[in-house]
């Protein structure tokens, strides 16, 4: 069945190039579904790796696992504030004011239009004073959800193209995706902590020779998993949150059926070279556009586009041209 | 072997409860999607000849538009108490019909284009016809995930055990003009100005 499916779908690709909005949904969901599951997949070798090693270390089986359940706990606390009060603590950050039906008048109508072709409740909407066009959503559900815009994305974007980006947000919301970033970046944190921790334990007194030679393995596969895995889950996390941009990507083009207006407002966005002053390190993943976009080589460019939160805007602007 | 039956038996009947849900709560909200487009239908009566009456000042001498969009506002209120979809639909489209000649009316008249007011009821004008797009795209999006569920494999049993029937979404005719292509539509349109 899967065969048959992936058979079907390379087929699709290589005889036309054209997809229509169901298959890249369809299409979208898949490779999303794959990434987290080998996300999912490494976290857990990783900790049983580093809760082993653990176990060698401290002389008993279920040392390990303390290890692993403590750093679950500080980085599920540490991630459980900005998860819950997702929209306060970004609306705060960014110095937003409510969004107004007479002031903001096409902001607000489309939000409140495309909230019911999306099926969920008009999210609150927010306006940040600044000349860049970029815009956001965030809130842990979509009954706590935000979308955030900035007066430069409401003036400088005609009401089809705003369609376009507003409904990108709103396909993030849809889609639960502050929900899976958040649990995610539990994921990342945890394992990060373990590897520091393991990094900074006292390597030279208290190691007894039981267990010999399995021992001395485990504690350096430890050690290698310690250094590159909180690399590596970074990376699979920022493969992950540029997968949920194609997505929502294709589910604006399924709530507008106008590929065009989200085409045209990506080009204008990443046209603009103003940098957004509200945006941080913190809250740039949210954004439409990667707020901070500079330009540099080819081989700087491959290594960075790892460690992207969101797909270069060429590669997302050929994939919605396949879908007109 | 007694715990694995009773493990696969345990899995079976919340997979049976969970497409069951799937299908009565695809169908409340199809059944409030399509309440929607009677609110927005609603609210579209309700809006226009208010806003019209608003701009009557520089529309004097465009009485037609004004008695027509009277009875099409009559119509939509008649259709939205009788709760048939079709009705409204009809309804709906009879305003939609008035509202061109009346965008002719202000395009018509630079002055007209130029007020403030105008623009405003342009705007809301077209709000409100987005409104009912996106209301209507609901309900064809629902129906077409419960109609696909309703036969895909192995849901299907499900759907025919407990007699879930194909629902029709939108009713649009399969056939008919709007799936045929006529010799004036071959051509690429002139623009003139």
């Amino acid at each position: 069945m899967l065969r048959f499916q992936k058979a079907r779908w390379s087929l699709q690709k290589s005889s036309s190039e054209m997809i229509n909005v169901y298959e890249a949904e369809a299409a979208n969901k898949r490779k999303s579904a794959l990434i987290i599951a080998l996300f999912v997949v490494f976290v857990a070798i990783a900790v049983y790796v580093l809760a082993s090693a653990f176990a060698v270390y401290s002389g008993y089986e279920p040392g390990g696992l303390g290890f692993v359940g403590l750093a679950l706990i500080i980085s599920g606390i540490l991630s459980w504030g900005s998860y819950y009060f997702s929209d306060r603590i970004v609306l705060s950050i960014s110095k937003a004011r409510p969004a107004d039906r007479k002031k903001d008048f096409t902001f607000y109508t489309v939000s409140e239009n495309l909230a019911i072709a999306a099926g969920i409740p008009k999210p609150k909407l927010y306006v940040i004073e600044d000349s860049a066009p970029n815009a956001f959503a965030t809130g842990r559900d979509p009954k706590h959800a935000v979308v955030c815009a900035t007066t430069g994305l409401i003036d400088k974007l005609s009401r089809t193209e705003l369609e376009g980006v507003i409904a990108h947000e709103l396909s993030h919301i849809r889609n639960y995706d502050t929900r899976l970033q958040s649990l995610v970046a539990v994921m990342v944190g945890m394992i990060a902590l373990l590897g520091d921790w393991f990094l900074r334990m006292r390597w030279g007194g208290r190691r007894d020779d039981r267990g010999g030679n399995i021992a001395a393995v485990i504690l350096v596969l430890g050690l290698l998993f310690a250094i590159l895995s909180p690399i590596i889950a970074q990376v699979i996390q920022l493969a992950i949150s540029r997968r949920r941009e194609f997505m929502a990507d294709a589910g604006s083009v399924g709530l507008t059926r106008q590929p065009s207006g989200l085409i045209d407002a990506l080009e204008k966005i990443s046209a603009d070279t103003e940098p957004l002053e509200a945006a941080n390190k913190a809250t740039a993943h949210l954004y439409i556009v990667n707020p901070f976009r500079r330009k540099t080589g080819r081989a700087v460019e491959w290594m960075s586009s790892l460690f992207n939160t969101h797909p270069p805007v060429l590669e997302r602007i050929r994939i919605l041209k396949e879908m007109i | 072997m007694p715990t694995i039956l009773i493990i696969i038996a345990v899995v079976l009947l919340l997979w049976i409860i969970s497409t069951y849900n799937f299908f009565v709560s695809s169908k409340a909200r199809i059944r409030a999607s399509v309440q929607e487009i009677g609110n927005q239908l609603k609210r579209q009566a309700d809006l226009i000849p208010n806003l019209v009456e608003s701009t009557k000042g520089y529309l004097k001498h465009e009485k037609g538009i004004f008695e027509d969009l009277t009875s099409a506002r009559r119509a939509i209120a008649s259709a939205v108490e009788s709760g048939d979809v079709q009705k409204m639909a009809n309804a709906g489209a009879k305003l939609a019909s008035v509202l061109p000649s009346f965008k002719v009316a202000v395009e018509d008249n630079p002055e007209l284009k130029a007020s403030e007011v105008v623009g405003k009821l342009m705007d809301e004008l077209r709000d409100t016809s987005d409104k009912l797009m996106y209301s209507r795209r609901i309900v064809i999006d629902l129906t077409a995930d419960y109609n696909i569920r309703r036969v895909s494999f192995p849901a299907s049993l499900i759907a025919g055990l407990f007699g879930f029937a194909e629902l029709p979404g939108l009713i649009t005719p399969q056939e008919g003009k709007h799936v045929k292509v006529s010799e004036g539509e071959m051509e690429s349109p002139k623009v003139k100005l």
